[in-house]
């Protein structure tokens, strides 16, 4: 099958939203299709949003593609007579922080304007597809209640989970992914102080934001724990990040308010280990249920501490809810045959 | 630095603007800056569509980027402060080639709009560049007489000349680049017949099953299977090179091409002669007759005598190679001169 995956990008930005563009090419060429990847340019800016939809609406697809999968917003926009979409999140400002201090509409008649045009865009780009997947229940919910459109959850896989083996259990909480303030690696740096065991954390990943690097290691330094936290402060290669996770105790994952469960707990669970989360982490509790496949505690160091301790003591829990952690991967669905069998379906 | 490459992409089509696309951002990395290509979907059908393709380019905006260099219409009029045109062609079809009658734009009051409307946001594109370079001096003289507009020519390198070191002729002669009735490499079948005991090597891939399958069946026809070779696909680059390295020359007989063509680099970087023809274009420009390859009719007679020349004197053939390497090193094309210029 011809297939056009279609998605916004800014140029020079990498994160998850190439990798899934990348990964699902790969796997559908992988599978004997013919898929074409297509970033539009895209910017936020205000003003600019609407006449932007109206481009990449007005974009021809027809000739080329039997289907076309869209993913980053305002992707969806295209149209195409069997277009699925694989929604990863809205123009928030616009929906769920709508009001809050992170919108920066202003809630005067021109914004609520260009709100209700964004949302009545929305819904017709949303309603004329062919199937409405999402990355994660948090933003199914959304699409329901803004939208008032059904859509189904499907999961998105890491790349190649094969390359996560099981070793003994160790003692390092890993984790890895970027090094920024919403990432809250700072909360388990403090946790690290709270510890009465010789449990140790090693921090893996790039940061943008040198400054937030500098004071977790000052933290770390100031809690007398830094021989026992462990940087990595740089691009962590996928052979690497299995090895570590391959000889941790467990993964710790505790970023503020996710949509999504996050691919560092689907690459720890395809190692056989468990996640360490807080209860205002989002939908990463779509994947970790306490004392099932992790530990949800209270956001707080001290909770987080005692967590570290329990599983550095408790080897066998360890590997009880990191077992668990690896059949819940498959009892979602969470691969790749699952995943195009859904798109093409 | 960051430097975004904008171009247009037709889906599954990958072509020599794409190879060139491609390797520009390669060779920019290398140069030590941030690279990276977008590529907006083109239709041109039917004419109409014209005008939405540059609603879009026009509407669509950029972020977090230094320059801009845009290699096709309408990708060039994207809205950007700090652009480069590297202009490898214009929407021929609003130009010379509407002229001469091969547009896909009617010859009608509507095809008028339309041509005005691509001659206009074309005006404003150019207006707004900080340079415009093109690919060949054919695509400049066509910006300046229906654009009024200067360009620097900024003729596209090798990508790989390591590969093309050159060797020992091998007794055949190559015939190479895309098959289809453009290139007439059907021309070179039916000369071999004129040609007797020329080998003759096609390889190079066909844009449609059947630009392959009229090889086939015009070298049963002329009774010429015995000395033909047919290697129908995309080559590895490796293996490519060495069929031109043992080549004893290369047959390239584009129809009006605006460029050197890769094809005539290669063979020239190797130090093989050209065999081309009197209407082949900006070939021309570097493949002079009995200097530097031969140029023929475009018939299978003249080409067939051609290339019984070349066999006859293996020593003139490598002579006009080695002048063709020399007409091609005078114009020093080379990836880091050319990123040099893109971002100066």
């Amino acid at each position: 099958m011809k297939i056009g995956i279609i998605s916004s990008g800014v140029p020079f930005v990498q994160g998850g939203y190439r990798f899934i563009v990348d990964w699902l090419r790969e796997k559908l060429v992988e599978r004997g299709h013919a898929a074409e990847i297509v970033y539009i340019p895209y910017t936020d800016e205000l003003d600019l949003i609407l006449p932007q939809m109206a481009a990449f609406r007005l974009i021809k697809l027809d000739d080329y593609f039997e289907r076309v999968i869209t993913l980053r917003p305002p992707a969806h926009m295209v149209r195409h007579p069997r277009k699925v979409v694989w929604f990863i999140h809205h123009l928030r400002m616009f929906y769920d922080l709508w009001g809050t201090q992170y919108c920066p509409v202003p809630d005067d008649a021109p914004g609520r304007a260009l709100r209700a045009a964004i949302i009545a865009a929305d819904n017709a780009a949303l309603g004329e597809a062919h199937r409405v997947f999402t990355n994660s229940r948090v933003v199914g919910d959304r699409i329901r209640h803004f939208n008032g459109l059904d859509s189904e959850i499907l999961y998105p896989p890491v790349l190649r989970p094969e390359i996560y083996q099981a070793g003994e259990y160790g003692a390092e909480i890993v984790s890895v992914c970027r090094m920024e303030h919403h990432k809250r690696q700072l909360l388990l740096v403090e946790a690290m102080a709270h510890t009465k065991t010789q449990v140790q954390l090693r921090l893996c990943g790039t940061s943008m934001n040198p400054a937030y690097v500098d004071e977790l290691r000052a933290a770390a330094a100031s809690l007398v724990v830094a021989d026992r936290v462990i940087f990595e402060n740089r691009w962590i290669s996928e052979a690497e990040k299995a090895d570590r996770l391959s000889r941790a105790l467990a993964s710790a994952y505790v970023p503020y308010d996710e949509d999504s469960y996050g691919y560092p707990t689907i690459e720890a669970a395809h190692a056989g280990r468990c996640t360490v989360t807080v209860t205002d982490s989002g939908g990463v509790a779509e994947f970790v249920m306490d004392d099932v496949t992790g530990i949800v505690t209270a956001p707080e160091s001290a909770a987080l501490g005692a967590a570290f301790d329990r599983l550095y003591t408790d080897r066998r829990l360890a590997r009880r809810l990191g077992e668990a952690a690896a059949e819940q991967v498959a009892t979602l669905g969470i691969d790749w045959d699952t995943v195009v069998a859904k798109l093409l379906g | 630095m960051k430097v975004l490459v904008l171009s247009t992409m037709v889906p599954f089509v990958h072509g020599g603007a794409e190879e060139l696309c491609d390797h520009l951002v390669g060779n920019l990395r290398l140069a030590g800056v941030d690279a990276e290509a977008f590529r907006i979907p083109f239709t041109w059908n039917p004419a109409d569509r014209l005008i939405d393709e540059m609603v879009i380019a026009r509407t669509l905006r950029l972020d977090n980027v230094d320059r801009v260099i845009a290699l096709k219409f309408p990708a060039y009029m994207v809205p950007w402060h700090d652009k480069v045109l590297w202009l490898l062609h214009q929407y021929r079809q609003a130009y010379d080639l509407r002229d001469a009658g091969q547009s896909n734009i009617a010859d009608d009051a509507r095809g008028d709009q339309i041509v005005a409307a691509i001659r206009t946001g074309d005006m404003l594109a150019f207006g707004e560049a900080k340079r415009i370079f093109t690919n060949a001096p054919i695509t400049a003289r066509r910006l300046r007489h229906y654009n009024a507009v200067d360009s620097t020519v900024l003729r596209p390198p090798l990508n790989d000349p390591e590969l093309f070191g050159g060797g020992e002729a091998e007794g055949y002669v190559l015939a190479t680049g895309r098959i289809n009735a453009a290139k007439r490499q059907y021309l070179l079948v039916e000369a071999l017949r004129h040609a007797p005991g020329i080998r003759l090597v096609v390889a190079g891939p066909p844009d449609t099953p059947e630009d392959g399958e009229r090889l086939r069946r015009l070298a049963v026809i002329a009774g010429v299977e015995d000395r033909l070779t047919l290697d129908l696909r995309f080559l590895p680059r490796g293996d490519f090179a060495r069929l031109v390295n043992g080549a004893l020359a290369v047959a390239y007989l584009p129809f009006d091409e605006d460029s050197f063509g890769y094809c005539t680099m290669e063979a020239f970087q190797a130090g093989k002669p050209v065999l081309t023809t009197v209407d082949s274009g900006g070939v021309l420009d570097i493949v002079r007759d009995s200097e530097t390859g031969l140029v023929a009719t475009p018939d299978p007679e003249a080409l067939g005598a051609a290339l019984a020349a070349l066999a006859d004197q293996p020593e003139r053939a490598g002579r006009l190679g080695r002048s063709g390497r020399e007409a091609l090193g005078v114009h020093q094309l080379t990836w880091p001169a050319t990123i040099g210029k893109l971002l100066s």
